[in-house]
């Protein structure tokens, strides 16, 4: 098969396709397939031409950690949970790779996601105290941890930034990851609502055109409506 | 004290970072990655405490006797005492600021069993307990970023302290959007950077825990400690990747180890330790899967779909997504891996080191688990240390002038520059690093000996001879190139201290002295000077006070 990679060298310098050879058994994760292509003494393209190795990131390399987010067939996704098999039929066609292009390039397939944590920490996104309803019925409040369980997952990854029609850069409209720590918030300290729910309406509300291929995208799949609904509600 | 740097973000890191914030200390707070790429997200298990409301029966007093009991006589009572008694506060904080524990019909947080432990003692969060817990520190964390009083430092690494007469006065860190070495000075310096996994490959943990602080550390004058106690976790899976965990929680929720015998399952362990077999320590378990030289599984099915789902939907996701199986359909295969260090960074009992102003945390520290770590006691003393160490910066005295750190900054400058000129060797970084860990694996694998330990010394001392002269790889991160060295020489440390223990314990297991020897009933310590390592038992108890 056929692995197809945009690259650049650095953050000034212009972005190339390579293309490499490669023969892997289809339960290899593209993760596992980058460290194949990286793991020999002289790496060549798929010309023989000699080339250097592809810079990426992993950490937890399970899925759980979010370091690895890419583009990989044109769709934003984990790389080490993204399988050979389900990209190209008997081995053969062609994976194609890019890095996340909602954030600046730092080197091959890693970008620098700084902006989301700024733009957390810009509009407040933390509890003060905690402070959680305890108003609501039995079934209600259960409703609500299970939902909590499931938005705390969130990697931070960026996948439903980059998918995301309306997310350009951060400067104004903040997805997804944003909503679901809006809901976060202000499940846990309902005396931030008011002021949460304006920075909703302002970095999500109104930008937000409900595609919803944010929930696509997501490793954890989180029910971004779900956030969405809560906070509505809640404004 | 004013400043404190600490580097790692994990839960110790972020901990710490907090509790010094609270305290009004202005905290740098460095690592390459935001505080979710951190090994801190696969703590799957739990937590341990005894709360107010506790199991009938359990007291910390019995916390504290299972930790020393399964620390094999080498932890401190005094550090465990206070690591238990803490962990009520620890808990609830952690309930305070928002962390989502797994919950009965009223509300109350609930427990299951761990390995080791005489009863229900292990608050959890589905089996994602540490992504939980970092998920709540980071928004407790943003807290005191958006008050200036913790500032994040993104795209740095590690490189040095700078130590003058004793002390620590800071680091220099290699900036990867700078490309070069930046000094920075405070009051205290914590490490918080987690195991060393990386030494033995691709394990349980994260590919960015390589034990180069530590390493690095040690040839700056640091002693390490019981580097030879390293915790095989006895359930986990191989995958195309990596090794990955299958959490304790499993045992905790009645999940039953076995082999087949002429086509019949035998429940090997429960034969030989009675019905609570399978959750003996990690340390038993894992010697005993090993021992059993076939394929062992471990069957959770009979807990039926729909209390996986509540119990453990996480690892029954792992094992779907990654080897196709289904764990409430049939049973999995597992295998020890690597998975946790007892030993690393000697520390006394406030978290310094044996360098004033220099303070270690979390699993890069040495303190509670003596010989071996009981399962859901990492989460607590990630966190208690972290409290300890900035208790002790935020009381005392700033710390005075910075003498010149000139010299060290611009020898760290030829000494980058030196990396990439060299052509010295046809080995790239990459090879080395891999054959270090097949090196680590083989020959300080679950049971150990004297022929083993010292061919693992020979071949470190050979990776350490090409070291210096290794082709420069501009396709690799510059963390990657200088770490070579100080990883190698932390693995030869490691096997040197497992060469010294000549007897067995917890998760050090020497076929050649198979029995716990009474005279060896202390810490190994080891400390480095110019290319000579040496170890000593730490019989006085130094590090205990």
């Amino acid at each position: 098969m056929k692995v197809k990679i945009l690259r650049q060298v650095s953050p000034f310098s212009e972005s190339y396709w390579e293309t490499f050879d490669a023969d892997v058994p289809g339960e290899t994760s593209v993760a596992a397939l980058i460290d194949h292509i990286n793991y020999n003494d002289d790496i060549t393209d798929e010309t023989g031409r000699p080339t250097t190795r592809i810079g990426w990131e992993c950490s937890c390399l399970q899925g759980v950690c979010g370091s690895c987010a890419m583009v990989i067939n044109e769709v934003p996704s984990l790389a080490c949970e993204t399988f050979v098999r389900d990209l190209v039929k008997d081995g053969n066609g062609t994976i194609t790779i890019r890095p996340l292009r909602k954030f600046p390039i730092v080197h091959d397939l890693v970008v620098d996601r700084s902006s989301i944590f700024e733009n957390l920490k810009k509009t407040s996104m933390y509890v003060e105290e905690y402070r959680p309803s305890s108003k609501a019925k039995k079934a209600k409040q259960k409703e609500e941890l299970a939902h909590r369980y499931q938005t705390a997952k969130c990697l931070k990854c960026g996948l439903c930034l980059e998918v995301c029609p309306n997310y350009v850069n951060g400067e104004r409209f903040l997805g997804a990851l944003f909503a679901n720590d809006c809901y976060l918030v202000s499940s846990r300290n309902p005396e931030r609502s008011a002021e949460v729910g304006k920075q909703y309406a302002e970095h999500f509300a109104a930008g937000c055109s409900k595609s919803l291929s944010c929930m696509d995208v997501c490793p954890m799949k989180i029910p971004t409506i779900a956030s969405m609904a809560k906070m509505n509600r809640k404004a | 004290m004013r400043d404190a740097i600490v580097i790692g973000s994990g839960i110790a890191g972020m901990t710490c970072a907090i509790r010094l914030a609270e305290r009004g200390v202005h905290v740098c707070l460095v690592s390459p990655f935001p505080s979710e790429r951190s090994q801190s997200v696969l703590a799957a298990g739990g937590i341990n405490g005894v709360l107010s409301e506790h199991e009938e029966g359990d007291s910390v007093a019995c916390h504290i006797e299972d930790t020393l009991r399964g620390g094999c006589g080498l932890a401190g009572r005094k550090a465990v005492t206070g690591l238990c008694e803490s962990a009520e506060d620890i808990i609830r904080r952690l309930e305070k600021a928002g962390t989502v524990f797994s919950v009965d019909e009223n509300g109350r947080p609930l427990r299951r069993a761990f390995g080791g432990q005489s009863f229900r003692r292990t608050y959890y969060c589905g089996s994602a307990t540490g992504k939980h817990i970092v998920s709540a520190l980071v928004m407790e964390l943003r807290r005191y970023e958006a008050r200036g009083l913790v500032e994040r430092k993104l795209w740095s690494c590690f490189y040095s302290a700078l130590i003058s007469d004793g002390r620590c006065c800071g680091v220099i860190l290699y900036d990867e959007t700078k490309l070069d070495l930046i000094p920075l000075t405070a009051d205290a310096v914590v490490i918080a950077t987690g195991g060393q996994n990386a030494m033995f490959g691709k394990t349980t943990g994260s590919t960015q825990c390589d034990g180069y602080t530590a390493g690095k550390l040690f040839t700056q004058g640091v002693e390490l400690k019981n580097l030879e106690f390293i915790q095989y976790h006895p359930t986990t899976i191989e995958t195309k990747q990596k090794r990955m965990l299958i959490s304790e929680a499993v045992r905790g929720e009645g999940g039953r180890l076995f082999y087949l015998e002429d086509g019949r399952r035998v429940y090997f362990l429960e034969d030989k330790y009675g019905p609570n077999g399978n959750l003996m320590t990690r340390d038993i378990i894992s010697r005993e899967i090993d021992a059993a030289g076939k394929t062992v599984w471990l069957d959770i099915s009979f807990l039926g779909e729909e209390e996986i789902m509540r119990r453990l939907p996480e690892v029954r996701d792992l094992c779907l997504k990654y080897i196709g199986l289904d764990i409430a359909k049939e049973p999995v295969p597992v295998a020890p891996s690597v998975h946790f260090f007892m030993g690393g960074i000697a520390v006394h009992l406030n978290h310094e080191t044996n360098i004033k102003n220099l303070f270690a945390i979390g699993e890069c520290a040495s303190m509670y688990h003596g010989a071996n770590r009981l399962g859901g006691n990492s989460l607590l003393s990630a966190q208690y240390s972290a409290i300890v160490a900035a208790e002790e910066i935020a009381s005392r005295a700033p710390a005075g002038g910075v003498p010149d750190f000139a010299a060290e900054l611009g020898e760290g400058r030829a000494h980058l520059r030196k990396l990439k000129e060299s052509s010295g060797s046809r080995f790239p970084v990459t090879y080395i690093r891999e054959m270090l860990a097949d090196t680590m694996r083989e020959d300080l694998g679950i049971t150990r000996d004297e022929a083993s330990l010292r061919s693992g010394i020979k071949s470190i001392d050979y990776y350490l001879s090409l070291a210096d002269g290794i082709n420069y790889d501009s396709s690799v991160a510059m963390h990657e190139l200088y770490s070579l060295k100080a990883i190698l020489q932390l693995a030869r440390a490691t096997l040197t201290s497992a060469e010294s223990r000549r007897e067995s314990r917890g998760a050090h297991f020497r076929a050649d002295y198979p029995c716990e020897d009474d005279s060896y009933a202390a810490a190994t310590i080891i400390s480095y000077d110019e290319g000579r390592y040496s170890t000593r038992l730490d019989e006085e108890r130094k590090y205990e006070s």
